[in-house]
């Protein structure tokens, strides 16, 4: 456990600070994130045939090897990883804008609504016509829900207040889903809700990494600029403010960066719970609770969730692979239970 | 009733008008007012009823993606499969599918409408006896024995002769389900002379196939349902992903509508026809690619 939280200046006044731990940290998370990758290219149904071939012939047919291999598991690794860094990205910024240990784009309602967006946008036919009109649905919706969490449960407001929102909003934004497949001329599409519910990253292609990754990447350059804000934000509003801060830019900066890279990653996979929640929670102590520093630490260890998860996903069961929110509810929701027997004092 | 011996005349006479009234029941029997509440039901009495025999079908009975009869579909009334529409109707026969509806049958047979059950074949033997089946309801046995001929003709005329190598095909549809082993397409593949990746892949029936699992069986042959509308879904999105596509451009595919192997009736000639084509074009290119490699 990294202690230089009260280290004195060195001899030549410079501030050690928590540099080097925070580096061993992320370099140590990259390298996890790395193995896992690499673990996901070789995980599925095809797993024995395909080592089989990796380690036998290179000769005859290699045309299927590299078709999986690039076209089916490379695509869905990256997926897992920038849809993870997002979520994770995404947890540790809402509960440092909320000041909420509890806030999560799932919890909070802002998957459901990114999960809205991108279903009207699908169903309604406009995505075949302009392929990105899928996630522009997808961020049009998750910057509905997270103005609405704000509007409803305010930046003071108690875990139970925010997660009162959460409920409310999800239970709306779910029902509406559901109305809208329902309506959908397609036959298949009513049967689709469990994918827009618990997410799921089987069969995806690069169609879908083309779609997504531009705003997603641009979601994060606006996240992780809002460090420093947040670090302030945590010593009270009013001490932000003095200190030079706009809380109003900073608010926009993570409206607009939420909305881009979680709308994004819903409207390719659905919604991914749980992942935000658990990451900033775990790896906070090693950052010494500064904002700032969770932020880069928790994308990379949402991507190496997301990653094991996937994984699970394809290897748990015999049948038919699991969707990815199953395996992110089976860790999180009891994770959740735990948090909130833990919060119970502050919330009564 | 027992014969007296004595007035040997009345018996006869009695004999003979029982006989009469049986054959002007038969006659007026043959439903006038047929009401299918089943898309596969609404094809097959397209095919033996007269048209004017026929008061409604379903709504899906003009959608090519559901229905092997559209154009013979159009004009006619159409109902939603719910019984009160059964009874506006007037029906006087009812003609239902065997898995569906299951609570609209229940209550019109409480109610005293003769219901027909269509069931869902799995071989081609009941394809025939399906057929010869509601025929016989509909009071047209000679219009199903002649479809049944017609039928069996064009069938063997599809059939392998067996004897040179079979190709490997596969049948893909949204969300990667596929018809394996006991299942009719499979029988129908099997008379075509062709391999069923999903039998070898154990599937009974329908299940679903992984891609990855199919693109690694490099199977010979690909078997579509047919293009969907516009109207978009994810479960498509499958049989749109890159690898498949690849895969694609390099195999035989072909698109065979799920329902003719689905619903009992004559369209499943054709579907034997397309794969017999199929396999003919296979065999073609296979001795082709093996020439050219023993000349290497």
């Amino acid at each position: 456990m990294p202690s230089s939280a009260a280290a004195p200046p060195t001899v030549d006044g410079s501030r050690p600070g928590p540099v080097r731990p925070l580096a061993a940290l992320l370099l140590s998370l990259a390298v996890l994130v790395a193995v896992l990758f690499i673990a996901s290219l070789l995980a599925g149904r095809a797993f024995l045939p395909l080592l089989q071939r990796l380690l036998g012939h290179f000769g005859g047919d290699g045309e299927t090897l590299r078709l999986i291999l690039l076209e089916i598991r490379l695509p869905r690794a990256l997926l897992a990883v920038l849809i993870g860094a997002t979520l994770g990205l995404a947890g540790a910024v809402l509960q440092g804008l909320l000041r909420n240990p509890l806030a999560e784009p799932s919890l909070i309602g802002t998957s459901a609504t990114a999960a809205l967006g991108a279903v009207l946008s699908f169903y309604s036919g406009l995505a075949g016509v302009f392929p990105y009109a899928l996630p522009l649905g997808g961020m049009a919706g998750a910057i509905v829900g997270v103005v609405l969490v704000i509007v409803l449960a305010g930046s003071n407001g108690g875990a139970s207040a925010l997660i009162l929102a959460g409920i409310a909003i999800n239970t709306l934004a779910a029902a509406l889903t559901s109305l809208v497949l329902n309506l959908a001329p397609n036959p298949h599409a009513a049967l689709e809700l469990v994918f827009w519910l618990l997410g799921s990253l089987a069969d995806c292609s690069f169609e879908h990494v083309r779609v997504a990754a531009p705003f997603i990447l641009l979601g994060w350059l606006l996240l992780l600029g809002g460090g420093r804000a947040l670090d302030a934000l945590s010593l009270g509003e009013d001490t932000a403010r003095s200190l030079g801060f706009r809380l109003e830019s900073l608010r926009l900066r993570i409206i607009l960066g939420i909305g881009l890279s979680v709308g994004a990653s819903v409207a390719v996979a659905g919604s991914i719970g749980f992942v935000g929640l658990i990451v900033p929670h775990v790896l906070r102590p090693w950052v010494q609770q500064r904002p700032s520093l969770l932020l880069s630490v928790s994308a990379l260890g949402g991507a190496a969730l997301t990653l094991a998860a996937d994984i699970i996903a394809r290897l748990l069961v015999p049948g038919p692979e699991l969707k990815l929110g199953v395996v992110t509810a089976l860790i999180g929701a009891p994770f959740f239970l735990h948090l909130l027997i833990r919060l119970r004092s502050s919330l009564s | 009733m027992a014969a007296r011996s004595g007035k040997s005349s009345t018996p006869r006479l009695a004999a003979g008008a029982l006989a009469l009234l049986a054959a002007s029941g038969i006659a007026a029997a043959n439903p006038q007012r047929i009401v299918s509440i089943n898309v596969c039901a609404d094809a097959l009495v397209l095919e033996l009823a007269s048209r004017a025999a026929i008061a409604s079908v379903t709504f899906m009975a003009t959608d090519p993606y559901f229905s092997p009869r559209v154009e013979e579909a159009r004009g006619i009334p159409v109902n939603h499969g719910q019984a009160e529409e059964v009874i506006a109707f007037q029906a006087d026969l009812v003609v239902a599918g065997q898995y569906s509806g299951q609570n609209a049958k229940g209550l019109l047979r409480a109610l005293g409408y003769p219901v027909f059950e269509l069931e869902l074949p799995v071989a081609i033997p009941q394809v025939r006896e399906q057929i010869r089946r509601l025929a016989a309801a509909l009071g047209e046995s000679a219009r199903g024995e002649a479809l049944i001929a017609r039928l069996d003709a064009r069938l063997s005329a599809a059939q392998d002769p067996g004897g040179s190598p079979r190709p490997l095909a596969v049948i893909y549809q949204p969300n990667g389900f596929t018809l394996g082993r006991g299942s009719l397409a499979d029988e129908l593949l099997t008379w075509a002379g062709i391999d069923n990746l999903a039998a070898q892949a154990g599937i009974r029936f329908w299940g679903r196939l992984p891609l990855e699992q199919l693109l690694l069986a490099e199977p010979d042959l690909l078997i579509f349902e047919q293009s969907p509308g516009k109207a978009p879904a994810l479960a498509q999105q499958l049989l749109a992903h890159p690898a498949l596509q690849r895969l694609r451009a390099r195999v035989i595919s072909r698109e065979i509508p799920n329902s003719h192997w689905t619903c009992p009736g004559p369209w499943l000639a054709d579907a034997a026809e397309s794969l017999a084509e199929a396999r003919r074009l296979w065999s073609v290119e296979h001795a082709v690619q093996r020439r050219r490699s023993a000349d290497r």
